[in-house]
């Protein structure tokens, strides 16, 4: 019996991958089921893309590992997430998405010094979480507000409508859209909440048509949105479509009803010639044949930045905790990002343009620069 | 017009939760088997006919006939291998339920490693309105989901009345002990049962690929639907469970003459719960007496 446990134990040792203690478990709280599971694959691919470069290039004295979990989009489930991911992995560093969970799962790293860093969610109110929530991606007052001026400027579409999501993202890209419009000239028509659930748009539609509106603004996301912009199109909305950066996922580039709507994203210029653009976007087609989405590249930002920051503390002999994290970020006054170098706010979010993009022929062009 | 056109989609959206509803209201009427994977039933043939539709481009008929075969064969293997296997040992109601959920979610998954995580939209002109008087816009597909809706009912309602299948399964509903005494096949009736049920979620799958899109996902939404349907309807009660899902559709339409879409869902489970305080046995169900 005895022989029988020293040879397991001697197996169990060779077979398992030593766990070294620098080794670092950052958290990913995304959705992979569910009606934004679409948004989570895309997430990840940016991550586990950035998680290959820095072990390959030994940044860190220990391994990089990330470990998902999933929230479905849903702040409760996010919560169970998170605490997890605080609790039982000791992640000093958690990815976080939607603004919804965002909010909800902000609370416990404040409480427990864990870094909440977001990517995908764009909810205003994500800039005001505390010191230990930071954003990586600019917020949808940014993106409504290089929209307002584009729409009722540029395209001389004054009257707008909206279908929002009933949700923190939802309503507050209602007050932005109200407030920018008012001060653009514009006038928002008629404001239509929709609960996140809702498949079926064709009374919506016909509400819309009543309206008479010069133009549509949609702040949903996820299969929702394709469902939305599919039964206006079908259901005689022919006025154009806007959107923030949720629109910009494969299943609603590839829809053709949803060709020729608007969209506004961070601005992104694939072509950069720095090496860190040069390298993740030349891996990242090799890997997913495809070029990176906005979203891929924030993740991939997010843990680059992480890189960054516990190599400098490890230089300095200091534990890659929450707080030091915290500390470091606000000590370093630039970081080099995919397309561009970037400073961090004093509420934690990353200032960038923000471009105006139409969809065509299944992928995106660009109609206005941001500034 | 308002009225009318939410009027005109009410019934739109009525006629596909009708057809949603009818394949659960039937299995569960027919077997008293909680079939929670009715809505994986829904996801595959919706997925199998945008693969053969949409990507093979077999056509309309054999596109329709491979996701009837596989809703149908999933349905009556499920029961087969896994319902009457935990039937076997006695296992309970619930258990057999935990099993069907568990089933759904394999499904959802399976499907989302095959066809991805978004949605997918099965393209048809069929599906875009047209103006035919101002300000009245109706899509070819509402006349084509009310047609079917119909027919299949009309059917439905002659093989529950005018065969002997259709009787032998009503009285399988009814009271399983007689079906034995009469010599006839309890498992083999249900297997008819889960045949003609999950074979009936193909046209609702069809019409919703093609009017707002198909995605893994769904399942929990189809049987949310077929649940309130089948509990408003009455249990057992094809023409009941017809009713509520037309019922749901039309109030979930025209209360947004009234209020914000985010309550149009709502009005769904005011009217389930009005059902269940004072019509507990539905529109045409039985009254159970404990």
């Amino acid at each position: 019996m005895k022989k029988l446990l020293r040879a397991l134990a001697i197996s169990q040792m060779l077979v398992a991958a030593p766990a070294l203690a620098e080794d670092i478990k950052i958290g990913a709280a995304f959705p992979m089921s569910g009606a934004n599971a679409e948004y989570g694959e895309i997430f990840s691919s940016g991550v586990n893309l950035a998680v290959d470069h820095v072990n390959a290039d030994k940044r860190l004295n220990g391994k990089l590992e990330v470990v998902y979990e999933d929230s479905q989009a849903l702040p409760t489930q996010g919560v169970i997430a998170a605490n997890k991911l605080i609790n039982v992995e000791k992640s000093p560093y958690i990815l976080s998405a939607f603004t919804g969970v965002s909010k909800a799962i902000a609370p416990l790293g404040q409480r427990n010094q864990v870094v909440m860093i977001n990517g995908g969610g764009v909810g205003p109110d994500l800039a005001q979480l505390g010191p230990y929530f930071w954003n990586v991606i600019p917020l949808v007052n940014l993106e409504v507000a290089t929209m307002v001026p584009f729409l009722v400027k540029d395209k001389g579409l004054k009257r707008v409508a909206l279908v929002y999501v009933d949700d923190p993202l939802g309503q507050s890209a209602r007050e932005v859209l109200d407030k920018e419009l008012k001060a653009a000239g514009g006038e928002l028509v008629k404001s239509f909440s929709i609960p996140a659930t809702a498949q079926q748009f064709s009374g919506v539609a016909a509400q819309i048509r009543d309206a008479k509106p010069d133009a549509v603004y949609i702040a949903s996301y996820g299969n929702q949105q394709v469902q939305l912009a599919k039964q206006l199109r079908d259901n005689g909305v022919t006025q154009p479509l806007a959107s923030y950066s949720a629109f910009s996922i494969p299943s609603l580039l590839k829809l053709p009803e949803a060709q020729g709507s608007y969209f506004t994203s961070q601005q992104v210029n694939l072509d950069s010639s720095d090496p860190r653009t040069q390298r993740m976007v030349s891996d990242y087609r090799a890997k997913y044949g495809k070029d990176p989405s906005m979203y891929a590249i924030n993740y991939y930002n997010a843990v680059l930045l992480l890189a960054d920051l516990a190599e400098a503390l490890q230089k300095e002999g200091k534990p890659v905790t929450g707080a030091n994290l915290l500390e470091k970020r606000k000590n370093t006054p630039t970081f080099d990002f995919v397309g561009a170098k970037v400073s961090f706010e004093d509420d934690g979010t990353v200032k960038a343009p923000v471009q105006i993009n139409q969809i065509a022929d299944g992928t995106t062009k660009l109609v206005k620069s941001g500034q | 017009m308002l009225y009318l056109q939410l009027l005109i989609n009410g019934i739109q959206t009525g006629a596909m939760y009708a057809l949603i509803a009818a394949g659960f209201s039937l299995i569960f009427g027919m077997t008293r088997v909680f079939h929670a994977a009715h809505g994986a039933t829904f996801t595959l043939a919706g997925f199998v006919f945008y693969e053969c539709y949409s990507l093979l481009q077999w056509g309309l008929l054999p596109a329709l006939l491979a996701a009837a075969i596989a809703s149908g064969l999933f349905g009556v293997l499920l029961n087969r291998w896994v319902y009457v296997v935990i039937q076997r040992h006695e296992g309970s109601f619930f258990t057999v339920f935990a099993a069907s959920f568990g089933a759904a979610i394999v499904v959802e998954n399976l499907v989302a490693i095959v066809f991805g995580k978004g949605l997918v939209t099965v393209s048809s002109d069929w599906s875009r309105s047209v103006e035919m008087i101002p300000g009245l816009f109706v899509a070819p597909m509402a006349l084509v989901a009310v047609v079917v809706a119909v027919v299949c009912f009309a059917v439905l309602h002659y093989v529950f009345t005018h065969t002997n299948l259709g009787v032998a399964l009503r009285a399988l509903g009814e009271n399983p002990t007689l079906v034995d005494v009469y010599g006839l096949n309890q498992k083999t009736l249900a297997k008819y049962a889960f045949l003609i049920g999950s074979v009936l979620v193909v046209p609702a799958a069809v019409l919703t690929a093609m009017t707002s899109g198909i995605s893994a996902s769904m399942g929990h939404h189809i049987m949310m639907i077929s649940i309130a349907a089948t509990i408003v309807g009455g249990v057992g009660s094809l023409r009941g469970a017809a009713m509520a899902g037309l019922l749901f559709g039309l109030a979930e339409n025209l209360c947004l003459a009234f209020v914000q879409p985010q309550w149009s869902e709502a009005v769904t489970f005011v009217i389930l719960f009005l059902f269940i305080v004072f019509r507990p046995g539905g529109f045409y169900g039985r009254a159970i007496v404990s």
